[in-house]
């Protein structure tokens, strides 16, 4: 794409200072976002997908982290910005949709007023002005009524309602970039299909690029143009999400993908992982998945770096020749 | 799987009472409305539905965890749901659960050993050497480290933790095991060790499972028989592949159609069908059929006359006046 | 909003109601004692108990006597002590009332400023010097005992410095805001400070736990990533619902310390308020006295509570359906 890119993000480490020592929660992670893409992030938990986009809105107040890297977004750095100057870039250019719908809104306030307050932090309309923009946000959200809903409080709306409202909240300032930290995970299937599709129409008139942080493969493949999968930290695959499903290259992409029990069809074993996710207090020096990787090889000490052709890459000592035996073995 | 029926629930009925929200008239929210099923030995029967359809409930009035407000369930041969406590007891450790959260579930002040260990010494299953014999057996069977027995729960990690549940709720030798949720909590990976666990633990002991998910794609792979639940009710039942490659109601084919697909074929992509609105209030059910206000195919007779589970095929069920894939 | 105040005051009535019937028993009908002799005070001569029984009806049934009873207490308000002859209890409780609502509104007013405005500045500067240090001041507030604190004040206001740095301090006593309303707020400045120091750093203390708890919570993350500063956070959205657990821990401060457990500090800074009161007519066996005492104690306690709740659903709406 020859569009500079929206986001930029590169080497962001982010450490936390613990009493067991040092734990690394997103380590070396690089990734680009071109302006209206979605870009996926997927990973099992502690994988460190939602703190690296925390990290970088300084959303994370633990005064025992330390963070590392650039994150260019719009051509500026904007890892380092104090409070002050993260505000405005906060909710007004990068809006951000969280997982629990049932928390994230202030109990005690109408969704009114929290849409009011956000239109008001970064715009100068006036109380009308911003609450017939509310009312207007509501209804594009697909909220039924919203000129008597808006007076309602967050406990009057059910869970797929309430996060309509959060992404009304999210969308209200025009934002560049959405972030969407797990955002269908506490819904329900058939809810889960509403919001998704909801968010696939308002990208369309919003133009807004999306970041969607996820750990279900299903949701990347409905939404994401690009896919980063992490684990321990430190991206695995990075691609087009189409070659990354249909030709998943990473000895760990190939045990998610193999481990989603699927509606179309039904195999006896799913493929599994041994083993469990590996402690982000003690992180290899070479590859993090090697203590898991049925296809280790000694060579994995080192740690491996994300390289391939064709904007689709990857972390793993594994050579193309090696990968297809592999792959083709499995599959036969 | 043999044809012995091992429970029979008729007509089940749970009602809870809430209270309401205008003035303190209490009324009653019925979580479960009136399901007939049966469960084989040796059968997976899967139960699947959106949170709040009574799924839980329903399986913990099956085993009498939950006395049922009405209804009839019948477990070996015995009428369970007139039992008192005290004459279920025998047959209580022929069914045991096991819960979604393997934490909560699990006792944190007690060691794993003694937390499996549990069940045994309460049904005076031998003496203590026999017991620690035993309970060093499920941990083999279970694929934990028979060294961690004198550890807690917190030093395991989720996935092992279910492994202990799962110790646990075998330590009888039940015939019926319910499984609440059993991977809902788990990353993926570690969910694919659990359902090869127990599968491998059922063709091993010749158990009988009631899984109840969330998860469309899971219940699939583990399930013989899938009843679908919306709001109280078994909407539609059948066998696993028969309901899930040719759905008969429409809320099976709409919960079917959005479930996020993985795209990894040049087959085309699934036509969505997006439900509009919320399941509604189960204190405040709809007239004649509980989906209609939902359903894309709804006339006006579904909103008059409830439709009732009839057997369209052997061994296929479904609620619906205008049934799909009938023919 | 409406309904739920008419309900939670109906409900605060009924209360009272039911409260009423108790102390009833508890005075008239408790079998095997004379209730006669109880209310005319030790050594009482026949003719006052047989003027007790005719004015209270102890020889009628007894929904007679309570409504003889409730009639003298709050229609005719002509009950009178035994003990201090000819003494009228109500009017003796309406004098005392003032006092005690005027020591602890004022006491309540500074003790809310300061311990809210102190567990904010705590929470904000969480992991500065500021923190633990107003954190010091409160449980060294909460630690010193009312009455000690207020001796004190009292030796070195009074006594020790009265002659030079606190001369202008009234010496002890109450003057009836109508009066003079300087005088007034000087003859009360010292028991409020007293009793407000020991609430004042519960409240600080509990505030800055309630606000580091909700500082957690994913609303404010949200608030956060909505680009609000973060002092808009703190005031707007934490303090804004952690407030709801300071209003119900001040009703319950505030009607107990009407209702008479002010009594330490009245006693200490000789104020004849509602605690002082009780105080006396226990010491005297005086049971109209302490009757009426109970029903007032208990009417300011209920009331308290009614307006805590309806305050508590006005902060939270998700208080108002259930």
């Amino acid at each position: 794409m020859p569009e500079s890119p929206v986001l930029k993000v590169s080497d962001l480490k982010v450490t936390f200072a613990t009493r067991q020592g040092p734990l690394r929660a997103v380590d070396g992670l690089s990734f680009e976002v071109a302006p209206k893409e979605v870009v996926g992030i997927v990973g099992e938990s502690g994988s460190g997908k939602s703190v690296s986009m925390y990290s970088m809105l300084g959303l994370v107040r633990d005064a025992n982290v330390t963070i590392t890297g650039s994150v260019e977004f719009q051509g500026r750095e904007i890892l380092g910005l104090s409070d002050k100057e993260m505000q405005p870039i906060r909710g007004g250019e990068i809006g951000m949709i969280f997982q629990d719908p049932m928390t994230a809104l202030t109990p005690v306030y109408t969704v009114g007023w929290q849409i009011v307050e956000q239109l008001r932090t970064h715009t100068t309309m006036t109380k009308a002005q911003a609450r017939e923009r509310a009312i207007e946000l509501l209804s594009e959200v697909g909220i039924p009524d919203p000129r008597k809903r808006i007076d309602h409080y967050p406990h009057e709306f059910s869970g797929g309602m309430r996060q309509r409202v959060v992404i009304a909240m999210a969308l209200s300032c025009n934002p560049k970039l959405l972030i969407a930290d797990e955002p269908t995970t506490a819904l329900d299937v058939t809810t889960q299909a509403q919001i998704l599709d909801l968010m696939v129409k308002l990208q369309d008139s919003y133009n807004s690029s999306i970041v969607i942080i996820t750990h279900d493969m299903g949701v990347i493949a409905e939404m994401a143009h690009r896919v980063v999968v992490m684990y321990a930290g430190r991206p695995a695959e990075v691609g087009p999400e189409i070659d990354v499903v249909r030709n998943p290259r990473h000895p760990y992409t190939w045990g998610l993908l193999g481990a989603v029990p699927r509606i179309e069809s039904r195999n006896d074993r799913l493929a599994t992982i041994p083993g469990n996710a590996v402690s982000p207090l003690d992180i290899p020096e070479g590859c993090a998945f090697a203590d898991r990787c049925e296809y280790r090889m000694d060579i994995c000490t080192k740690r491996p770096q994300l390289k391939g052709a064709n904007d689709h890459l990857d972390a793993c000592w594994l050579s193309d020749e090696q990968r297809v035996a592999i792959r083709t073995k499995a599959s036969s | 799987m043999s044809n012995e029926i091992l429970l029979k629930a008729t007509d089940v009925v749970k009602t809870f009472s809430t209270r309401s929200k205008k003035f303190g008239r209490p009324h009653l929210a019925t979580a479960v409305n009136g399901v007939s099923l049966e469960i084989r030995r040796g059968e997976t029967l899967g139960i699947v539905g959106e949170s709040g359809c009574g799924k839980s409930t329903l399986a913990r009035c099956l085993v009498q965890l939950l006395p049922t407000t009405s209804g009839s369930v019948v477990f070996e041969g015995v009428e369970i749901s007139k039992l008192s406590r005290r004459a279920l007891r025998p047959l209580r450790r022929k069914m045991q659960l096991v819960f979604q959260d393997p934490y909560a579930s699990l006792n944190p002040r007690r060691t794993v050993g003694d937390i499996v260990a549990e069940p045994l010494r309460i049904n005076k299953f031998g003496t203590e050497v026999v017991i620690q014999e035993r309970v060093r057996e499920l941990f083999r069977t279970v694929g934990l480290d028979v060294n961690s027995l004198t550890r807690y729960p917190h030093e395991f990690s989720g996935g092992q933790r279910q492994r202990i549940g799962i110790a646990r709720a075998l330590a009888l030798n039940p015939s019926l095991v319910v499984a609440d949720e059993p991977v809902s909590a788990l990353d993926v990976s570690v969910q694919a060790q659990v359902l090869n666990l127990m599968a491998d633990l059922q063709d091993k002991f010749n158990l009988t499972y009631l899984f109840i998910a969330h998860d469309l794609g899971v219940v699939r792979h583990v399930s013989d028989r899938v009843g679908v639940m919306y709001l109280g009710e078994i909407v539609e039942l059948g066998d696993a592949d028969e309901l899930y490659d040719r759905p008969m109601h429409p809320y099976t084919e709409a919960l079917l159609s959005v479930v996020p697909e993985l795209n990894d074929t040049d087959a085309p992509r699934r036509e969505r069908i997006i439900l509009k609105g919320d399941v509604p209030d189960p204190a405040d059910r709809p007239s004649g059929c509980s989906f209609h206000p939902r359903c894309p195919v709804a006339t006006d007779k579904c909103k008059e006359v409830k439709p009732a589970l009839v057997e369209i095929r052997p061994g296929r069920s479904v609620a619906c006046h205008y049934p799909k894939n009938a023919g | 909003m409406l309904s739920f105040t008419l309900r939670r005051v109906l409900s605060a009535v009924l209360v009272l109601l039911a409260i009423s019937v108790a102390v009833f028993l508890i005075f008239f009908a408790t079998p095997g004692v004379d209730p006669a002799a109880r209310i005319a005070g030790r050594s009482a001569s026949p003719a006052t108990l047989e003027h007790v029984r005719a004015a209270f009806g102890l020889d009628r049934p007894i929904f007679i006597r309570y409504w003889l009873m409730m009639d003298h207490l709050f229609i005719k308000r002509d009950l009178t002590s035994y003990v201090n002859v000819g003494l009228k209890v109500v009017p003796q409780v309406l004098k005392a009332a003032p006092v005690t609502l005027a020591l602890v509104s004022g006491a309540a007013v500074i003790w809310l400023v300061t311990g809210i405005f102190g567990g904010i500045v705590a929470a904000a500067n969480r992991g500065k010097f500021i923190d633990p240090l107003v954190m010091f001041v409160g449980i060294a507030a909460v630690s010193v005992p009312a009455y000690w604190l207020g001796e004190v004040v009292n030796l070195i206001t009074q006594s020790r410095l009265h002659s030079s740095l606190f001369a202008w301090v009234p010496s002890a006593g109450y003057i009836p805001f109508t009066q003079n309303p300087w005088q007034w707020a000087l003859h009360l400045l010292f028991p409020w400070l007293t009793l407000a120091a020991l609430y004042a750093g519960i409240y600080a203390r509990v505030l800055r736990a309630e606000l580091v708890n909700a500082m957690n919570e994913d609303y404010v993350r949200t608030a956060r990533a909505k680009g609000l500063s973060e002092r808009r956070i703190l005031i707007k959205h934490a303090l804004r619902c952690s407030l709801v657990s300071i209003v119900s821990l001040f009703g319950l401060d505030f009607g107990a310390l009407i209702g008479g457990a002010a009594l330490l500090t009245e006693v200490v800074f000789g104020l004849q308020g509602v605690g002082m009161l009780t105080y006396t007519s226990l010491q005297n066996l005086d049971l109209p006295v302490i009757m009426a005492c109970v029903m007032y104690g208990s009417f300011f306690v209920v009331l308290a509570n009614a307006v805590v709740d309806i305050l508590y659903a006005f902060l939270d709406p998700r208080v108002r359906v259930a």
